[in-house]
């Protein structure tokens, strides 16, 4: 009998979390999109995110299959600042959905309003790698960051369904308390550490180190796009070992093995820490996703103290 | 108003015109909306000891591709080309995505015939395109000018389904068909169906059909033929990309078969066909490795054309190459192919060893790999 409960149960949680029961139908480039798109949608909402949390979201192939998947959606979430520009520019034309398209009131490019870090000055050099010309787009990693993006999000749901307007601002607002008071104890987590430094794979720490008061010392990859390669990584290691430095970060799509050797080279530790959401299964959503990081680099800092 | 402060408004307007019109001035002219740029260079270093010409460099092909928005409505892009052999606007096309469910293509472009038909000189998966190929829709695929509408069909799965109409143009040697009737409703037309599945969260499967048909020309004469002349293609690709390693590891396995003919009564006969098959495997972020068997029937190649260009042959080709990508914006690629013709004609078999080294460059904008 309670099976047979719980059965209706779920059949009823898919049926309403099927699209054609939302109001809005909404697709995210990103899972941090999709999941600030979720608190701010809330029942009014369905939300689907094409670049999985384990996924490298500078290297999304665009498979068809990501064009069908959005070729209905009223609201398509874009990070901006082309963290997206390799795969997007085939995959919204690719989906024939007027609605989505850029220009078109559907397409979101999150970014707007949020204050960009190392934008570029002057000219912009392939030199120095594949750098991100419009400024480093990994802002998703700096929880506030997300605060401007609900906002920003619940004004386009809000013009998009004016009949749920009240229910999407309410969402938004509450969304930026829970940030808040969770944004508390993360700064208490990290605050030992308060100017510590650590070494990640790629430049996508910018914005934590930046609101956690962490110190970047190098990266695992030389350059933008560019792999380690052994002498690199030796010296590296060695600067590592002058200054004390003992941790390194690394995503679930980036080398590990590069990560771990320059780890031990240096006689520290390398750890997997995701930056997006559902880069590990405990990161579920935003709010877990930053209460992982937090207490991964509040370990592996503690460790080398 | 006082005259004090009436002396400050006008004082304040006599500081303010130069700037204001310095301004405008300024904005006549703005480079503020120009297309995004890419510039692309191939150079090719060959030795055919079989073929009749030096060994050494060549100066492949460069290529300009500007896009941009034009209005809310069109895109415009244009991809134009420098070779040996002049500069040849190869695509110039507009498009609009305003249409639900459908896309939109007006101008000049590479025909949506097949996997191999629409790829760009840089994006082949082998230097040299495949014989079938060259023999069927053409080297680079079939160029013309004309309108597609592509229609994302609301089936379950991904299944677009093309439709095109061209200019009439007669064959040429990088066109080999003949499409030159000058009769009135002569508009050659294409099909093509393209379903996509997720296999599961890595590996897809491609399946594709296309066709292309249309009056032909009794050869230098530009009177009718009165037949149709068609190129029949089917693609099939399974495609693996480890979306936890997706810049690092991959494989690709593809096959295309074409087959080039006339509609004689209403039955297809063939003139030439053919097959290729390929696997490229991607062993780290920077290498990538390739084999490729082919075989085409009643096909002109490289040996038998420095001998007469209008001899045919069955032709097998195996070719294996390796690919460094130090970045996404360059890559070297060392590829040997051999190829070994039976020419019906004298009954001889012609050999064709080739060894080639391509430098693959681009600067500004890269345009998305197409998947
Ligand atoms: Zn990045």
């Amino acid at each position: 009998m309670k099976h047979k409960k719980l059965c209706f149960a779920a059949i009823l949680a898919l049926a309403l979390n099927t699209p054609a029961f939302a109001d809005l139908k909404v697709a995210a480039s990103l899972s941090d999109l999709a999941s600030v798109a979720e608190s701010v949608g809330g029942k009014h909402v369905s939300v689907i995110s094409l670049c999985k949390g384990y996924e490298d979201p500078h290297f999304v192939p665009a498979k068809p299959s990501l064009m069908k998947a959005i070729q209905n959606a009223d609201v398509f979430v874009s990070v901006g600042l082309e963290l997206d520009g390799g795969w997007l520019p085939l995959v919204i034309p690719g989906s024939r959905n007027p609605k989505i398209q850029v220009g078109a009131p559907g397409f979101v490019d999150a970014s707007e309003g949020v204050p960009v870090l190392e934008k570029p000055v002057g000219t912009v050099s392939r030199a120095e790698g594949d750098i991100h010309p419009l400024g480093n787009p990994h802002y998703y990693m700096d929880p506030k960051n997300l605060e401007v993006v609900a906002g920003h999000l619940a004004r386009v749901f809000s013009d998009l369904d004016p009949s749920n307007a009240a229910d999407y601002q309410a969402n938004a607002k509450a969304f930026d308390g829970k940030i808040e008071s969770a944004l508390k104890g993360w700064e208490k987590e990290l605050k030992p550490y308060a100017g510590s430094s650590i070494v990640t794979f790629h430049k996508n720490f910018v914005y934590f180190a930046d609101r956690f008061h962490l110190k970047l010392f190098g990266t695992v990859e030389p350059k933008p796009g560019i792999p380690p390669n052994p002498r690199y990584l030796a010296e590296t290691a060695a600067a590592m070992k002058k200054a004390g430095v003992k941790v390194v970060v690394y995503q679930p799509y980036y080398d590990a093995d590069a990560s771990r050797e320059l780890a031990a080279k240096a006689g520290g530790t390398a750890v997997e820490v995701p930056t997006e959401v559902g880069g590990v299964p405990q990161a579920k959503d935003v709010l877990s996703k930053f209460d992982f990081i937090g207490s991964a680099l509040a370990q592996a800092l503690g460790k080398g103290k | 108003m006082s005259h004090r402060l009436k002396l400050l408004v006008v004082t304040g307007l006599f500081f303010t015109l130069p700037a204001l019109s310095g301004a405008q001035t300024r904005s006549i002219i703005s480079n503020l909306a120009n297309p995004a740029i890419g510039f692309n260079a191939l150079f090719l270093e060959q030795a055919a000891p079989d073929l009749n010409q030096p060994y050494g460099p060549q100066f492949q092909e460069a290529e300009i591709s500007l896009i941009s928005a034009v209005d809310p409505t069109w895109t415009l892009t244009g991809n134009i080309t420098f070779s040996p052999d002049g500069v040849d606007p190869e695509e110039v096309y507009a498009t609009t995505d305003s249409i639900p469910d459908i896309s939109l293509k007006i101008g000049k472009f590479r025909a949506d015939f097949g996997k191999q038909g629409t790829l760009h000189t840089h994006a082949f998966p082998f230097l040299q395109a495949p014989v079938v190929s060259v023999n069927t829709l053409g080297e680079e695929g079939f160029k013309d000018v004309g309108v597609e509408a592509s229609w994302l069909t609301p089936l379950p799965w991904y299944a677009s389904l093309t439709l095109g109409a061209y200019g009439a143009e007669e064959g040429a040697p990088d066109q080999p068909l003949n499409f030159g009737s000058p009769d009135h409703a002569n508009i050659p037309v294409l099909g093509r169906l393209k379903n996509e599945f997720d296999l599961d969260d890595d590996t897809t499967l491609d399946l594709g059909f296309s066709g292309l048909a249309g009056a032909g020309a009794v050869t230098g004469t530009g009177r009718a033929d009165g037949l149709i002349h068609a190129v029949l293609g089917a693609d099939l690709t399974f495609r693996n990309v480890p979306l936890r390693q997706s810049n690092q590891r991959g494989w690709i396995l593809s096959a295309e078969y074409l087959t080039r003919g006339t509609f004689r009564e209403g039955v297809f006969q063939d003139e030439s066909d053919g097959w290729f098959a390929f696997l490229q495997y991607r062993w780290s972020q920077s290498w990538w490795t390739g084999i490729r068997a082919e075989e085409a029937f009643n096909a002109s190649t490289d040996v038998l054309a420095q001998a007469d260009p209008s001899l045919t042959g069955h032709v097998r080709r195996a070719s294996a190459n390796v690919t460094w990508t130090p970045s996404e914006f360059s890559q070297v690629r060392l590829e040997y192919s051999l190829a070994q013709v039976d020419q019906v004609a004298d009954a001889s078999r012609p050999m064709d060893h080739r060894l080639m080294l391509q430098f693959n460059y681009v600067i500004g904008f890269h345009p998305p790999h197409a998947y």
